[in-house]
């Protein structure tokens, strides 16, 4: 993993398009501009595990449990 | 081709009915092949059945059934990863979770499997929007959509089912 420091109002450069920029500092956040071309994503790295533990959870339904919630969602 | 799964026993699939993920699903990015089983015997569901991996299946729903104003905007590398020429050409799933309440149940709008069905190709595709749930309730939409047509199957009420395999289990699994 690369390394660097930055001060307030500095920025990072990702390839040619990409642009972090240190907007904020307080106390232990940090606040940081992003631009990039509109067809990056960006998300924070909490939506990836979210997503994972979504994808782990569904793995583990047992196929009956399918079919009996057909029977729970008639009136 | 047979594939053995933990759920149906050993199912029989065709060449055409497997979907690749070239870079698998979040979480299981070792797993590239995947069906898209129709179980006659569920009324709702179909499964997203890795083809590699006996126990690992996923209940899917296409969000129609319980988001009608569904939206998912695709970006240019998800298009090209799909080798989709024109978005409307793409199917949608939502995984699904189950807990043991089922009332509990949720759907996943913000990463949905994306399926381009000529090509074969499918992908989890995290979408940008940020009004869309990873864990969205939908129990009590699902029993709306029942309610409002109870003669008709669930599943058979969207356009996407036909991608998906009818269940040919050679051998069930012993019980």
């Amino acid at each position: 993993m690369l390394v660097l420091t930055r001060k307030l109002g500095e920025s990072i450069a990702i390839d040619d398009h990409i642009k972090i920029r240190v907007v904020q500092i307080k106390g232990k956040q940090v606040r940081l501009g992003i631009e990039a071309p509109k067809d990056t994503k960006i998300h924070r790295e909490e939506v990836y595990v979210a997503i994972q533990e979504q994808n782990q959870q569904s793995a583990s339904v047992p196929a009956d449990k399918t079919r009996s919630v057909a029977k729970l969602l008639k009136p | 081709m047979i594939i053995s799964t933990s759920r149906f026993g050993q199912v029989e699939l065709k060449q055409e009915d497997v979907l690749t993920f070239p870079e698998g699903l979040l979480g299981f990015g070792d797993l590239r092949k995947f069906a898209l089983l129709d179980d006659p015997n569920d009324e709702i569901f179909a499964w997203l059945q890795s083809c590699e991996a006996p126990q690992i299946a996923f209940p899917v729903l296409e969000p129609e059934l319980f988001a009608p104003q569904y939206k998912a905007t695709l970006t240019k590398s998800d298009m090209e990863a799909l080798k989709l020429s024109a978005q409307e050409k793409a199917r949608y799933f939502s995984i699904v979770t189950i807990p043991d309440d089922p009332t509990q149940m949720t759907a996943n709008l913000k990463a949905p499997v994306v399926v381009n069905v000529e090509a074969r190709t499918a992908r989890q595709c995290v979408l940008q929007d940020n009004n869309l749930a990873i864990r969205e309730p939908i129990f009590t939409k699902l029993q709306q959509r029942v309610v409002q047509n109870p003669a008709v199957a669930i599943k058979n009420q969207s356009s996407g089912i036909d991608v998906a395999t009818k269940l040919n289990v050679v051998k069930e699994v012993g019980l």
